[in-house]
């Protein structure tokens, strides 16, 4: 059994990695333990509101890379552990038996070597595969610059595998993970992609990742701007065929002269959050949401933003608007969307009726007629003074707030 | 009139006949104050009759009867009215009214059922078992509504070597997977003998628990609403606080 010292120190250096989904995977129980449930399962939360639900663990935090915003880099003062294939296989099994996990979302710092770190990963899903016979879900990370046999044999065992990217453009990858590049992380993903695409049109037996790939890219350590960042979200949906793409907003945890100081705010980490479920299930492009060199407005979401640009096209009668219409409306997402278009069939929907069936209408009631009926307010300024009010609450100037101002009044500086 | 049943689909649907045409009906399986001069029926279920009415809104829908099973498995004291007015609208309307979002009835019965399947999927992740000194796997749960028999399927599909008893220990009874067959018995009280690891795998787990959260951004109300207060009684990682 694996020392609970160690799996202190190996789940702490995992826990900044933001992905936790295990959705994606059918993979049926072959008589052993487990099996995949595709939409996902959550089996606790912490006190930072996220979910559990894979074992979220490193291998090793052992690194010989130096990246400057890690907290595993190599000329970082931490404490090292690596664990042995059998004592996560070990911990894996017998937590799954307790339904306290879904599966295992393991990872590794780059142990001695790329390829040595690469190859304990596959070892260790391999045994868990193979010899402890197990079925349920298993998120693999890649490691950059390792030998491509070795990721191609990993991906025979794993539902989903990811490579961060982490910084958006290859300067900044330059500045502040000098051991990296742009290529050693695109390159697996490409090569990962088109094995996929060819293992499922020749039907072969077996599994190669069918949950597909995801990436992570950290916010707010590099200057990139949100339109950027939301360009290459989009280039990675359409081109990669990526399932996922998470956002991380920059937390301090090593102090660098290159890094900055502060946290990225969360607020914006949220955001651009919406607008990714925007490109994914809105049929919205990067392009109609931000301009290229622009950010996400923080006191708007950005569907809020976009309708208000967008004036010309609202108000939509509910009664009549088609779906990809019906789903541009502020306030309506893809359930009140599906809600309205079952309803409709039956009667003509007034304002009450939608209130009874709990579509939202604080925002929505702007942007639409119901039975020929408009509930909300015509004028643009207006409108989005109503909205921006909404999300924080106003505050009043204090002249003695802080002591900037408290010396500034009586002239002592 | 009030008609009193015993909350089973058999006297719901024998009840459903008889109250039918009472346009001042209300049905109820648990307590009710009754109203001085109130007229009360005590309907005991008649399995002939309730074969027919259940053919017969087959016939209007042939999935209504999923629909009433969730209903009356709800723990929410309304149920009984919810499941008569929406089993009502089916048949003065003669055919499913499942999408037909904008009515009362529906809406009552959708929100009813979601309840129920959404604590059917919480279950999936929250349901915590522990090892017995057999190897059987023991997990007590408290769930507002009748659902522990419905958690087999899963758990059944990913531990089919692993026999195992979930507890429903507000409603006194279990449902068993003995390896093979499944079965629904009365269970007051369980005593386990648990295997001499038990402890260390839940002291690990919470230490796991402990060094994945992140302190700084500490978000309890969010925490709480999507893992509510009611569940921790039986998570090793909350119930000592």
């Amino acid at each position: 059994m694996i020392s609970e010292e160690k799996l202190k120190i190996l789940t702490e250096s995992a826990k900044y990695d933001v992905s936790c989904s295990s959705s994606g995977s059918g993979r049926k129980n072959g008589g052993g333990m487990g099996n995949g449930y595709f939409s996902g399962c959550c089996h606790s939360f912490t006190p930072d509101g996220r979910c559990i639900s894979l074992l979220k663990i490193l291998l090793s935090n052992d690194c010989v890379f130096n990246c400057k915003y890690c907290m595993s880099r190599s000329d970082c003062d931490v404490p090292r552990a690596t664990a042995t294939p059998e004592e996560i296989c070990e911990l894996v099994v017998d937590f799954y038996k307790r339904n306290y996990i879904e599966g295992l979302f393991l990872s590794s710092a780059v142990h001695r070597s790329p390829d040595y770190a690469m190859e304990q990963l596959l070892l260790t899903v391999k045994k868990l595969r193979t010899e402890y016979g197990f079925y349920g879900y298993i998120h693999l990370k890649g490691i950059p610059h390792a030998d491509e046999r070795i990721v191609h044999e990993a991906a025979l065992y794993a539902d989903r595998m990811s490579y961060n990217i982490e910084l958006p453009t290859e300067k900044s990858l330059k500045l502040l993970a000098p051991q990296k590049s742009r290529e050693s992380v695109l390159l697996p993903m490409k090569q990962l992609q088109r094995e996929r695409d060819l293992f499922r049109a020749e039907k072969r037996k077996g599994r190669f990742l069918p949950a597909g790939q995801t990436t992570q890219l950290i916010v707010g350590a590099s200057p990139e701007r949100d339109g950027q960042i939301l360009r290459l979200a989009q280039g990675l949906y359409r081109g990669a065929g990526l399932k996922r793409v998470y956002f991380s907003s920059y937390v301090p945890v090593v102090h660098d002269a290159l890094l900055p100081d502060r946290p990225a705010g969360e607020l914006r980490e949220h955001r651009l959050y919406q607008a990714d479920w925007l490109l994914r299930f809105y049929g919205f492009s990067a392009e109609e949401i931000v301009e290229n060199d622009g950010d996400l407005p923080l006191d708007l979401d950005p569907k809020c933003a976009w309708a208000l640009r967008n004036m010309q096209f609202f108000p939509v009668e509910v009664n009549s608007a088609p779906a990809e219409t019906l789903l541009r409306v502020p306030g309506i997402g893809t359930r009140s969307a599906q809600k309205i278009l079952d309803a409709r069939k039956y009667t003509r929907l007034g304002f009450d009726a939608l209130k009874k069936m709990r579509v939202v209408l604080k925002r929505a009631r702007h942007f639409i007629t119901a039975n020929g009926k408009f509930y909300g307010s015509g004028d643009e300024t207006a409108v989005r003074g109503l909205l921006a009010a909404g999300e924080g609450q106003p505050v009043q100037l204090s002249l003695f707030e802080n002591e900037a101002a408290r010396s500034a009044l009586t002239g002592e500086l | 009139m009030i008609y009193f049943y015993d909350g089973s689909a058999d006297a719901f649907l024998t009840a459903f006949l008889l109250a039918y045409p009472d346009e001042d009906a209300t049905l109820t399986s648990g307590g009710k104050q009754l109203a001085i001069g109130q007229e009360t029926a005590f309907v005991r279920a008649d399995p002939a009759r309730a074969e027919a009415a259940r053919k017969r809104l087959e016939q209007l829908d042939k999935n209504c009867m999923h629909d009433l099973d969730m209903l009356l498995r709800s723990g929410d004291h309304t149920r009984d009215m919810v499941a008569f007015n929406y089993f009502k609208l089916i048949a003065t309307r003669g055919c499913p009214v499942r999408k037909m979002l904008a009515e009362d009835a529906v809406i009552a019965a959708e929100e009813c059922i979601r309840r129920v399947e959404f604590e059917i999927h919480r279950f999936h992740g929250f349901l915590r078992f522990m090892e017995s000194a057999s190897g059987a796997l023991y997990a007590p749960v408290s769930p507002d509504n009748d659902i522990c028999d419905l958690l087999v399927p899963h758990f059944r599909a990913r531990l089919p070597r692993f026999p195992f008893v979930i507890h429903d220990v507000r409603r006194k009874k279990a449902a068993v997977y003995d390896g093979e067959n499944v079965f629904l018995a009365p269970l007051e009280h369980a005593e386990v003998a648990l295997t001499a690891d038990e402890t260390a795998w839940q002291n690990l787990w919470k230490k796991y628990y402990k060094s994945v959260n992140i302190p700084s951004r500490e978000r309890l109300k969010q925490m709480r609403g999507y893992m509510p207060v009611r569940y921790w009684k039986f998570m090793p990682e909350k119930k000592d606080g």
